[in-house]
């Protein structure tokens, strides 16, 4: 028997007859919103099946949903990435794992969960971040589905991915399907990287982390949350020296706990509980198997239709609100023009003319559409400041105090990079 | 994030909490949303759940990782080989030949040990001639794809009785689906809405108009100055300002800019945000402080009438008979005072004053309000302060019957005139639903679907292009049960089973209709 005779429909030997009976119904005939490019039938199901390889990054919340229906549906060829272990609090909703699992790689167990459960796929899992793999690496995909919590993160993939088009090769544009949740909400979200809006362009629309000013801590508490800030960002360094805090230890918990309660009480501020102080240090995300499932789903659904051409494709946005009643909104998000990854042309900004270069930088870590961490500056002729190598960051420190308009001319262009983003961002300053 | 430990926050601070125990730590990403009360409402409830279908396992999935008490799969079907490929609950071709409602019960009971199951493998019809009540014994009842006859027995069954529980209705074709609750009456005392309650700075009760008139800004020195909260700045220049205008607020627009203008000229220097926050705050000043209108029309609610409340063995519309004598007897005719306080530029001292001057208040009008709760019915101290602290977010829903907005002639164009695309997938469903009894078996056609379509809505109606898309994509693929869809829709309904069990946030309030093609939702009715 050759081996390459051939099953029908896409089949493979550990399919059994009428396994995709519901998908291929959907498959082997067009409804009125098909596309008419849609190949109905034998070669759609085999691309599927066969040919066609999709990458999850994030075995959490969503990775778990994501993976189980990439699977039911057909997807063969499944690759995840996580660098996380498994949490006892991930058992609520990350419903691959199970209590013996705590500890264990979560894209190792995920993986081998669904190969168990569904018999003929293969998922290959990488314990480790996504940052450790190169443009030939993710070349190999199809389509990229996020399911991540951390907008850094999403930043890197989403930047890596617009980096890789070459508009000689139409394989290099791999399709990312983006997914977050919060508590009762969440968004799915479509990107062709380079044609549609990126992550990066609608950065401004993240909600803005709370933080709390130094002084209100250290002077004037007033909130159970300004005691548990006092105890983890002033009192752990002092107590504890180099130790680092670890969020994810019960017994700095508990210690961040008793010290924000003695100073609560001194100061007869009510409210700091253990789970206020886990909460606050560790910014955690309220997170259930429901609303996981919702996105997850949607940006599954997407990955299908994207990947077989059965139906249109969402453009570009939906966003769900669960709180009251089902609310959503699915709406095309648009390019930023000065966007730093997809839009190619320089931001102008204006500053005032006796801003230092350190005030500069605090603009640009905060600024809703910008938000770039540790960021290191040049102007096309020099560095201005440089947070690595050490040698490079103690040569141009005494720059920060300088002011912007001594080292830039009006118009001039400053680069901003910063390691944790693999692009740059181009400034035309000009002064007021 | 603050606003789920408030519970902790009231009871828990005067000693030190250990480190929680295991059970709180698996659910701590969900107590965060529904708290213990939330929790303990889901461990105590029941569900049955009519099919072990793929929508069915991908509903219960969501409702057994957070930990309902026990639920019961009704199902005599044996797992197909369709079935094996498309429910994550059953074990491929492991399973095929198994009773259906057997294996998925037993796969998803291993995601919780907290929670029971049980497969009840008897048929529908049998129960239903012979042990009806039965029904009735659970906390909620959800049924998907549930063929049309049964359906119609089962929802005049639960909507003959009062007491009988919501029924969640599902159905779904490839891409389209819709669900809708069928229950009688459901309250909310907590439904987290993003409203604030009022600080009354229009109309300060007598400590806090004490307090501010007291304060002296010529005698502080810059650090009070600085740090004086918002609240006492604005209810002092109202009443500076009112002593100057016959006793009015400022009206007009420029009467307002007048008094901006005037608190920003306390300002020592530039740098003191106090009252800056106090100048963006104004608004407090001639937004005036009433009963909200939404809870207004609850106290015309029938079941407060005399007759009826005294029947009532609901807390809830005790609470609500109190709350109304209080606004209509109590001076300032607004809802009892709360003691959150948001926070604002003060220093510690001043802020706590401020959030103890509040908190004493608020005792003292809950302590009123108690006087008017009927003395023959005893309600939870907890359920009291969790009542008045909520009660700006007050809901009643009075739920609708199965069927009856096809009925409702008005309710029924406005659908189509405003979501075409949405009603148009409601009734190319309920039409695909008829056929399943009127031709068993029988594929369907677009002409067919259209036919039945007419028969609901009368001929000669006016239908939108959209009719023939939806009728299009269920003529392609009727029964299909893709898995995406499955699983939106499995996390879709629990969302609202949870909201129905737990009396938190606030259910749908209609039909809700998803195109899983555009990707959008709508309710409607
Ligand atoms: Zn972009």
């Amino acid at each position: 028997m050759s081996l390459s005779a051939a099953q029908p429909n896409g089949t493979s030997p550990s399919d059994w007859q009428d396994r995709y009976w519901h998908v291929d119904q959907v498959l082997e005939k067009p409804g009125p919103r098909t596309d008419p490019s849609f190949l109905a039938g034998r070669e759609v199901q085999e691309f599927l099946r066969d040919k066609c390889k999709i990458l999850v990054i994030g075995a959490g919340g969503l990775g778990c949903e994501i993976l189980a229906n990439l699977a039911l549906t057909g997807f063969k060829d499944i690759h995840v990435i996580d660098m996380d272990t498994i949490d006892v609090s991930n058992l609520n909703r990350q419903f691959l794992f199970r209590p013996a699992d705590v500890g264990k790689p979560k894209a190792i167990v995920a993986a081998e969960f669904i190969m168990n459960r569904v018999p003929g796929v293969i998922v290959t899992p990488y314990y480790g971040k996504i940052q450790d793999k190169d443009h030939e690496y993710y070349m190999q995909f199809n389509l990229v589905i996020c399911g991540l919590d951390s907008v850094e993160a999403r930043r890197w993939i989403n930047a890596t991915l617009v980096s890789m088009v070459d508009s000689d090769n139409p394989e290099s544009l791999k399709p990312l399907i983006d997914g977050g949740t919060e508590g009762f909400k969440g968004q799915a979200r479509v990107i062709l990287p380079t044609i549609t809006s990126c992550y990066e362009c609608s950065l401004d629309m993240l909600n803005k982390p709370t933080t709390f000013p130094i002084c209100t801590i250290a002077n004037t508490p007033r909130l159970p949350e300004h005691c548990i800030e006092w105890a983890s960002v002033l009192e752990w360094p002092k107590v504890h020296g180099d130790q680092k805090l670890d969020t994810d230890d019960p017994e700095h918990i508990s210690w961040l706990y008793g010290v924000a309660f003695k100073r609560a009480k001194e100061f007869n501020i009510e409210g700091v509980t253990w789970s206020l102080t886990q909460g606050v240090v560790k910014n955690v995300i309220p997170a259930i198997a429901s609303t996981n499932a919702v996105i997850a789903a949607a940006c599954c659904n997407e990955a299908f239709k994207i990947a077989t051409s059965s139906a249109a494709y969402l453009n570009n946005y939906f966003m769900l609100i669960g709180t009251d009643g089902v609310y959503s909104y699915t709406f095309e998000h648009e390019k930023r023009e000065h966007c730093p990854v997809c839009g190619g042309e320089a931001l102008e900004i204006s500053i005032n003319h006796d801003w230092t270069v350190e005030q500069l930088m605090e603009m640009l870590t905060e600024k809703q559409d910008i938000q770039i961490k540790k960021p290191s500056l040049s102007t096309p002729l020099k560095p201005i400041y440089f947070q690595q190598p050490p040698q490079l960051e103690k040569n141009t420190r005494p720059n920060l105090e300088k002011k912007v308009s001594d080292l830039v001319a009006a118009g001039g262009e400053v680069t901003v990079t910063s390691t944790t983003l693999p692009f740059s961002l181009s400034l035309i300053i000009n002064y007021t | 994030m603050v606003d789920t430990e408030s519970q902790d926050i009231e009871t828990a601070t005067t000693t030190l909490q250990s480190a929680p125990d295991a059970k709180t730590r698996r659910y701590d990403r969900q107590l965060r949303l529904w708290a213990a009360t939330g929790q303990a409402a889901l461990e105590l409830s029941r569900i049955l759940v009519l099919s072990s279908d793929a929508t069915s396992t991908s509903i219960l999935k969501n409702l057994v990782l957070p930990g309902i008490g026990h639920f019961t799969i009704l199902d005599d079907a044996r797992v197909s080989p369709a079935d094996a490929g498309n429910n994550f609950f059953l074990e491929g071709p492991r399973s095929i030949g198994k009773s259906r409602a057997e294996e998925a019960v037993r796969l998803l009971l291993e995601m919780n040990d907290g929670v029971q199951g049980v497969a009840d493998t008897r048929s529908f019809d049998s129960i239903m001639d012979t042990d009806k009540d039965w029904f009735s014994s659970f906390t909620l009842i959800i049924s998907h794809n549930l063929h049309p006859t049964r359906l119609d027995k089962l929802s005049n069954l639960l909507s003959s009785n009062s007491s009988a529980p919501p029924l969640i209705i599902v159905r779904s074709s490839a891409f389209l689906a819709e669900f809708f609750i069928q229950f009688h009456e459901h309250t909310i005392i907590e439904s987290h809405s993003e409203t604030a309650p009022s600080l009354r700075i229009d109309k300060p009760f007598p400590a806090l108009l004490q307090h501010a008139l007291s304060l002296d800004y010529e005698k502080m020195d810059s650090t009070e100055h600085g740090h004086t909260p918002y609240v006492y700045i604005l209810v002092k220049a109202m009443e500076g300002w009112k002593k100057s205008h016959g006793g009015n607020p400022p009206k007009t627009t420029d009467e307002r800019k007048e008094f901006k203008k005037g608190i920003l000229a306390l300002q020592r220097n530039i740098d003191e945000e106090n009252f800056e926050e106090a100048e963006a705050q104004a608004y407090r000043c001639w937004a005036e402080t009433k009963v909200p209108s939404e809870i207004a029309q609850l106290f015309n609610d029938p079941a407060l009438e005399p007759a009826a409340h005294a029947q009532s063995r609901q807390p809830f519309f005790h609470l609500l008979a109190a709350l109304k004598r209080f606004t209509e007897e109590v001076e300032p005719h607004t809802l009892p005072l709360t003691s959150t306080l948001p926070d604002m530029k003060a220093d510690t001292t001043s802020y706590i004053h401020l959030q103890r001057l509040y908190k004493a208040r608020a005792e003292e009008e809950k302590a009123i309000f108690q006087t008017f709760l009927d003395k023959n019915v005893d309600i939870d101290e907890d359920v009291i302060d969790l009542f008045l602290k909520n009660a700006h977010g007050l809901q009643v829903l009075r739920g609708r019957r199965w069927g009856e907005f096809e009925r409702d002639t008005d309710a029924f164009s406005g659908a189509l005139a405003s979501y075409p695309k949405e009603t148009c997938i409601h009734l190319a469903l309920s039409a695909l639903a008829n056929l399943t009894v009127k031709q068993p078996g029988v594929a369907p056609t677009a002409e067919a679907l259209r036919g039945e379509v007419l028969a609901i809505v009368g001929q000669g109606t006016e239908l939108p292009d959209a009719l023939d898309e939806a009728i299009g994509e269920l003529e392609r693929a009727p029964a299909a049960e893709l898995p995406n869809t499955a699983a939106l829709l499995g996390g879709l309904v629990a969302q609202e089973a949870i909201k129905m069990i737990t009396k938190q946030y606030v259910p749908i309030k209609g039909y809700a209709v998803i195109d899983l093609i555009d990707t959008t939702t709508a309710t409607l009715g």
